[in-house]
Protein backbone atom coordinates (compact mmCIF):
# COMPACT_ATOMS: atom_id res chain seq x y z
CA UNK A 1 0.00 0.00 0.00
CA UNK A 2 2.87 2.33 0.88
CA UNK A 3 4.31 1.63 -2.55
CA UNK A 4 1.12 2.96 -4.15
CA UNK A 5 1.39 6.27 -2.30
CA UNK A 6 5.00 6.63 -3.42
CA UNK A 7 3.96 5.97 -7.01
CA UNK A 8 1.13 8.52 -6.76
CA UNK A 9 3.54 11.09 -5.37
CA UNK A 10 6.07 10.47 -8.12
CA UNK A 11 3.42 10.73 -10.84
CA UNK A 12 2.08 13.98 -9.38
CA UNK A 13 5.57 15.50 -9.14
CA UNK A 14 6.57 14.37 -12.63
CA UNK A 15 3.33 15.69 -14.14
CA UNK A 16 3.54 19.04 -12.34
CA UNK A 17 7.16 19.54 -13.37
CA UNK A 18 6.40 18.64 -16.97
CA UNK A 19 3.57 21.15 -17.16
CA UNK A 20 5.60 23.86 -15.41
CA UNK A 21 8.88 23.46 -17.31
CA UNK A 22 8.13 22.23 -20.83
CA UNK A 23 6.93 25.15 -23.00
CA UNK A 24 3.47 24.76 -24.47
CA UNK A 25 2.31 21.92 -22.25
CA UNK A 26 0.34 24.25 -19.98
CA UNK A 27 -1.37 25.76 -23.01
CA UNK A 28 -2.24 22.32 -24.37
CA UNK A 29 -3.64 21.24 -21.00
CA UNK A 30 -5.76 24.39 -20.84
CA UNK A 31 -7.08 23.72 -24.36
CA UNK A 32 -8.20 20.22 -23.42
CA UNK A 33 -9.74 21.53 -20.20
CA UNK A 34 -11.60 24.23 -22.13
CA UNK A 35 -13.00 21.66 -24.56
CA UNK A 36 -14.18 19.47 -21.67
CA UNK A 37 -15.85 22.47 -20.02
CA UNK A 38 -17.56 23.38 -23.28
CA UNK A 39 -18.81 19.82 -23.74
CA UNK A 40 -20.02 19.66 -20.13
CA UNK A 41 -21.85 22.97 -20.39
CA UNK A 42 -23.80 22.09 -23.57
CA UNK B 1 -12.91 -9.27 -14.80
CA UNK B 2 -9.16 -8.75 -14.76
CA UNK B 3 -9.40 -6.61 -17.88
CA UNK B 4 -12.06 -4.43 -16.27
CA UNK B 5 -9.92 -4.00 -13.17
CA UNK B 6 -6.85 -3.06 -15.18
CA UNK B 7 -8.86 -0.63 -17.29
CA UNK B 8 -10.18 0.98 -14.14
CA UNK B 9 -6.70 1.30 -12.66
CA UNK B 10 -5.35 2.85 -15.87
CA UNK B 11 -8.32 5.23 -15.92
CA UNK B 12 -7.58 6.34 -12.37
CA UNK B 13 -3.91 6.96 -13.23
CA UNK B 14 -4.91 9.01 -16.27
CA UNK B 15 -7.40 10.97 -14.16
CA UNK B 16 -4.66 11.69 -11.61
CA UNK B 17 -2.27 12.85 -14.33
CA UNK B 18 -4.86 15.07 -16.01
CA UNK B 19 -6.07 16.55 -12.72
CA UNK B 20 -2.52 17.34 -11.68
CA UNK B 21 -1.79 18.88 -15.06
CA UNK B 22 -4.89 21.10 -14.91
CA UNK B 23 -4.17 22.31 -11.38
CA UNK B 24 -0.53 23.01 -12.27
CA UNK B 25 -1.41 24.86 -15.48
CA UNK B 26 -4.02 26.96 -13.65
CA UNK B 27 -1.57 27.80 -10.86
CA UNK B 28 1.21 28.64 -13.32
CA UNK B 29 -1.07 31.07 -15.14
CA UNK B 30 -1.39 33.14 -11.95
CA UNK B 31 2.23 34.25 -12.50
CA UNK B 32 1.67 35.35 -16.10
CA UNK B 33 0.81 38.79 -17.47
CA UNK B 34 -2.93 38.29 -17.87
CA UNK B 35 -5.16 35.28 -18.41
CA UNK B 36 -4.79 32.74 -21.17
CA UNK B 37 -8.17 31.27 -22.14
CA UNK B 38 -10.06 29.94 -19.13
CA UNK B 39 -7.46 30.12 -16.37
CA UNK B 40 -7.09 33.36 -14.40
CA UNK B 41 -3.85 35.23 -14.80
CA UNK B 42 -1.78 37.71 -12.85
CA UNK B 43 -1.87 41.51 -13.04
CA UNK B 44 -2.02 43.16 -16.47
CA UNK B 45 1.46 44.62 -16.94
CA UNK B 46 2.10 45.05 -20.65
CA UNK B 47 0.41 47.63 -22.83
CA UNK B 48 0.03 51.38 -22.94
CA UNK B 49 -2.09 52.89 -20.17
CA UNK B 50 -4.88 54.97 -21.72
CA UNK B 51 -5.05 58.52 -20.38
CA UNK B 52 -7.37 60.32 -22.81
CA UNK B 53 -11.04 61.25 -22.78
CA UNK B 54 -13.70 58.61 -22.22
CA UNK B 55 -13.91 56.62 -25.49
CA UNK B 56 -17.07 55.61 -27.30
CA UNK B 57 -17.01 51.95 -26.35
CA UNK B 58 -19.10 50.81 -29.32
CA UNK B 59 -15.94 49.31 -30.82
CA UNK B 60 -15.90 46.55 -28.18
CA UNK B 61 -18.86 44.94 -29.95
CA UNK B 62 -16.27 43.88 -32.53
CA UNK B 63 -13.93 42.50 -29.85
CA UNK B 64 -14.49 38.89 -28.80
CA UNK B 65 -13.21 39.20 -25.22
CA UNK B 66 -11.34 41.56 -22.95
CA UNK B 67 -8.92 40.97 -20.11
CA UNK B 68 -10.23 42.25 -16.78
CA UNK B 69 -8.07 42.59 -13.68
CA UNK B 70 -9.30 43.43 -10.22
CA UNK B 71 -6.95 45.38 -7.97
CA UNK B 72 -7.94 43.25 -4.99
CA UNK B 73 -7.12 40.45 -5.52
CA UNK B 74 -4.72 41.30 -8.35
CA UNK B 75 -5.90 38.58 -10.68
CA UNK B 76 -7.16 38.80 -14.22
CA UNK B 77 -9.59 36.82 -16.30
CA UNK B 78 -10.85 36.80 -19.89
CA UNK B 79 -14.53 37.69 -20.17
CA UNK B 80 -17.17 38.65 -22.67
CA UNK B 81 -17.95 42.30 -23.29
CA UNK B 82 -20.63 44.34 -25.03
CA UNK B 83 -21.48 47.98 -25.54
CA UNK B 84 -24.81 49.81 -25.51
CA UNK B 85 -25.29 53.55 -25.96
CA UNK B 86 -21.53 54.07 -26.04
CA UNK B 87 -21.00 52.47 -22.63
CA UNK B 88 -19.15 49.22 -21.92
CA UNK B 89 -20.62 46.35 -19.93
CA UNK B 90 -19.35 43.02 -18.60
CA UNK B 91 -21.40 40.37 -16.87
CA UNK B 92 -21.31 37.05 -15.10
CA UNK B 93 -23.95 34.36 -15.44
CA UNK B 94 -25.01 31.34 -13.37
CA UNK B 95 -24.80 33.48 -10.22
CA UNK B 96 -27.78 31.77 -8.56
CA UNK B 97 -26.44 28.29 -9.21
CA UNK B 98 -24.24 26.31 -6.84
CA UNK B 99 -21.51 25.94 -9.45
CA UNK B 100 -21.64 29.63 -10.27
CA UNK B 101 -21.29 30.65 -6.65
CA UNK B 102 -18.15 28.53 -6.35
CA UNK B 103 -16.67 29.26 -9.75
CA UNK B 104 -17.56 32.94 -10.24
CA UNK B 105 -15.77 34.73 -7.43
CA UNK B 106 -14.83 37.93 -9.24
CA UNK B 107 -18.28 39.60 -9.19
CA UNK B 108 -18.45 39.50 -5.38
CA UNK B 109 -14.82 40.63 -5.20
CA UNK B 110 -15.67 43.52 -7.53
CA UNK B 111 -18.47 44.61 -5.23
CA UNK B 112 -15.95 44.86 -2.38
CA UNK B 113 -13.36 46.78 -4.45
CA UNK B 114 -14.70 48.02 -7.76
CA UNK B 115 -11.40 49.25 -9.17
CA UNK B 116 -10.31 47.31 -12.24
CA UNK B 117 -7.92 47.47 -15.16
CA UNK B 118 -9.16 46.23 -18.51
CA UNK B 119 -6.93 45.48 -21.48
CA UNK B 120 -8.38 45.62 -24.95
CA UNK B 121 -6.21 45.11 -28.03
CA UNK B 122 -3.10 45.67 -25.91
CA UNK B 123 -4.25 48.98 -24.38
CA UNK B 124 -4.96 49.15 -20.64
CA UNK B 125 -7.79 51.24 -19.20
CA UNK B 126 -8.22 52.03 -15.51
CA UNK B 127 -11.88 51.75 -14.68
CA UNK B 128 -14.33 50.79 -11.95
CA UNK B 129 -17.24 48.38 -12.10
CA UNK B 130 -20.71 49.69 -11.29
CA UNK B 131 -23.32 46.97 -10.88
CA UNK B 132 -26.54 47.51 -12.82
CA UNK B 133 -29.51 45.65 -11.34
CA UNK B 134 -32.48 47.23 -13.10
CA UNK B 135 -33.28 49.53 -15.97
CA UNK B 136 -34.32 49.62 -19.60
CA UNK B 137 -30.69 49.31 -20.69
CA UNK B 138 -30.61 45.68 -19.57
CA UNK B 139 -32.97 44.39 -22.27
CA UNK B 140 -31.07 46.37 -24.88
CA UNK B 141 -27.78 45.02 -23.57
CA UNK B 142 -28.98 41.42 -23.49
CA UNK B 143 -30.22 41.77 -27.06
CA UNK B 144 -26.72 42.82 -28.10
CA UNK B 145 -25.24 39.97 -26.06
CA UNK B 146 -27.54 37.40 -27.67
CA UNK B 147 -26.48 38.56 -31.13
CA UNK B 148 -22.80 38.51 -30.26
CA UNK B 149 -22.51 35.36 -28.13
CA UNK B 150 -24.32 32.02 -27.70
CA UNK B 151 -26.20 33.41 -24.70
CA UNK B 152 -29.93 33.66 -24.12
CA UNK B 153 -30.03 35.76 -20.97
CA UNK B 154 -32.62 38.50 -20.58
CA UNK B 155 -33.16 41.58 -18.48
CA UNK B 156 -35.30 39.45 -16.17
CA UNK B 157 -32.29 37.18 -15.51
CA UNK B 158 -30.35 40.23 -14.41
CA UNK B 159 -33.15 41.47 -12.15
CA UNK B 160 -33.45 38.00 -10.58
CA UNK B 161 -29.75 38.07 -9.72
CA UNK B 162 -28.82 35.12 -11.93
CA UNK B 163 -26.77 37.42 -14.16
CA UNK B 164 -24.68 40.18 -12.64
CA UNK B 165 -24.10 43.09 -15.02
CA UNK B 166 -21.48 45.75 -14.46
CA UNK B 167 -20.88 48.98 -16.33
CA UNK B 168 -17.16 49.50 -16.85
CA UNK B 169 -17.26 53.14 -15.81
CA UNK B 170 -14.58 55.82 -15.47
CA UNK B 171 -12.84 55.87 -12.14
CA UNK B 172 -13.14 58.71 -9.66
CA UNK B 173 -10.01 60.87 -9.54
CA UNK B 174 -9.03 59.49 -6.12
CA UNK B 175 -9.23 55.93 -7.41
CA UNK B 176 -6.96 56.72 -10.35
CA UNK B 177 -4.34 58.17 -8.01
CA UNK B 178 -4.29 54.86 -6.06
CA UNK B 179 -4.38 52.70 -9.16
CA UNK B 180 -1.81 50.79 -11.12
CA UNK B 181 0.51 51.99 -13.82
CA UNK B 182 0.95 55.48 -12.40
Amino acid sequence: MKNVYVRIGLVVIATALSVWVIPGVDDAVESVFQILVLIAST
Amino acid sequence: MLILKRTGVIGLWLLLIFSTAVVTAAYKQRFEDGPNRVFSGGPLIAGELYRGAEPDWAFVNDVSTLELQLLSPAQSRRIWVASVQGKMYVWSGYMNSFVGQIWKSWPAQAERDARVVVRIDGIRYERRLVRIKTGAVLDELMAVVSKKYPSRSSGADVESGNVWVFEVAPRAAADVAEGVGS
